[in-house]
């Protein structure tokens, strides 16, 4: 007899009593894109899966008064891709968001899941680590927030706790004249990325650089930021010879495996392609904000 | 363990019982007798399963049944009355769009939702709202064309 079971809660508490009592066997599910393959091969079985997408706060992408914002685990591509404030101010998030799967996949797969599924080559990760996103938790104990850098640990595995479930991704606010940027390169339409950039800077009146960052997909075990990028190109101009340091930077710190997709050697040249693409789309966006809030 | 489940299925109103891990594909293709929704890759690649799921486009094979309770679901069978063509279907076969015509009731989901919301749509467009439905027969040129002669229809139609 099958005795797996479905259940739609209504609310973040009752998620979580329903993941205590199902234990290892059970799982979260948000748009499935992931998950429904999962389930084909999962050891053990999964025996019980929790919907969140019944949860009204976890599909809402939520603006703060200071242009921030705090994406529900369960918003959809599909959402971000439409959303006003998300195509103004995140133009990269929005680009990486488009670029998951079809429409059909777009239209279920989710931010939270995108996430939570903790591949190397997630779409919308590399953005949201280079905007210096926070992962907001529920579990047993209340909630906490941290980087969400630390919620990754390798491929497919999290830092969560047993029954501990991502609520939301939250965004800071962008300081004035911000832009970002992402690259990625594939073959074709469905492809999972071969290797992906995201980048975001800040100018000063005099367009150098006060602030920056670029993270990376596909070339690590987890996604990845370049360490220390941000101090090397303090004070520079956005010129030709910052966007060579970026390329070098990022290939130096892509640390890429061999598989059927593309070569090692060949990743690491093009982490540093993507990243200097992305740091001057980031770099161009930057100059064009007028200088208000983002 | 079977699940009662009520779902609206082409317009018509439907209760069965369900078990709780059987997908919307499994459930449309094996309890409605609805087989325009194609089962192939079976991992959301293909886009062969499209339905609607309250007019939003999913590909059926990673939905369970159970997410469709109280819900609106619409396969290639909703889309005209039997027997007959919409204008979508008609441009399709006047085109030659159909070749071994596996893929097509994915093809004609993406297309309908496309043109729902953009009635002039690019090559360009119509290239990306077909770009989660994979044609093994290579045809996708015949359905690009065939889905720009229907937009270029409808407008005529109502200009």
């Amino acid at each position: 007899m099958d005795d797996f079971t479905y259940h739609a809660p209504a609310t973040v508490a009752e998620a979580l009593a329903l993941r205590a009592e199902g234990g290892g066997a059970a799982r979260y599910l948000a748009g499935g894109s992931d998950l429904l393959l999962a389930m084909q091969r999962a050891e053990p079985p999964v025996a019980r899966v929790i919907d969140l997408k019944g949860i009204a706060a976890l599909r809402e992408i939520r603006v703060a008064a200071d242009g921030g914002v705090a994406l529900g685990a369960a918003v959809t591509m599909a959402a971000i891709e439409r959303h006003a404030h998300l195509l103004a101010h995140y133009p990269a998030l929005v680009a990486a968001a488009a670029a998951v799967g079809g429409p059909p996949i777009r239209n279920r797969a989710t931010v939270g899941g995108n996430v939570c599924n903790a591949s190397p080559a997630a779409d919308t990760s590399p953005v949201l680590l280079a905007l210096g996103a926070r992962a907001v938790i529920a579990g047993g104990g209340g909630e906490r927030e941290l980087p969400l850098a630390e919620l990754w640990s390798g491929p497919g595995r999290l830092t969560l706790l047993d029954g501990e479930l991502l609520t939301a991704v939250r965004l800071p606010a962008l300081p004035p004249r911000t832009g970002c940027g992402f690259q990625r390169l594939t073959r074709a339409a469905m492809d999972i990325a071969l290797v992906s950039a995201a980048a975001v800077c800040t100018l000063d009146r005099g367009d150098r650089i006060t602030a920056a960052a670029c993270a990376l997909g596909a070339v690590a075990p987890t996604v990845l930021a370049v360490a220390g990028l941000g101090a090397a190109l303090a004070g520079s101009r956005a010129d030709a010879g910052t966007l060579a340091r970026v390329e070098h930077l990022a290939a130096a710190a892509a640390r890429p495996i061999d598989d059927h997709r593309a070569s090692a050697a060949y990743r690491r040249e093009m982490a540093g392609v993507m990243a200097r693409r992305a740091m001057a789309e980031a770099c161009d966006r930057a100059r064009a904000t007028s200088g208000g809030a983002a | 363990m079977k699940i009662p489940l009520r779902v609206t299925v082409n317009g018509v109103p439907r209760e069965d019982l369900v078990e709780a891990r059987t997908s919307l594909l499994t459930y449309l293709r094996e309890q409605c007798d609805l087989t325009g929704a194609k089962r192939a890759c079976e991992e959301g690649e293909c886009g062969c399963c499209s339905v609607l799921l309250d007019g939003t486009q999913v590909t059926a094979c990673l939905v369970f049944a159970i997410e469709a309770q109280g819900r609106h679901v619409t396969t290639v069978e909703g889309l005209s009355e039997p027997q007959l063509l919409n204008a979508l279907q008609q441009a399709f076969a006047e085109n030659g769009a159909s070749q071994c015509g596996f893929c097509i009731p994915g093809m004609l989901m993406s297309a309908t939702t496309l043109l729902e919301r953009n009635g002039s749509p690019s090559e360009a467009e119509i290239r990306r709202a077909i770009s989660g439905n994979l044609c093994r027969c290579t045809g996708y040129d015949r359905i690009v064309a065939a889905i720009g002669a229907a937009a270029a229809q409808r407008r005529n139609a109502k200009g």
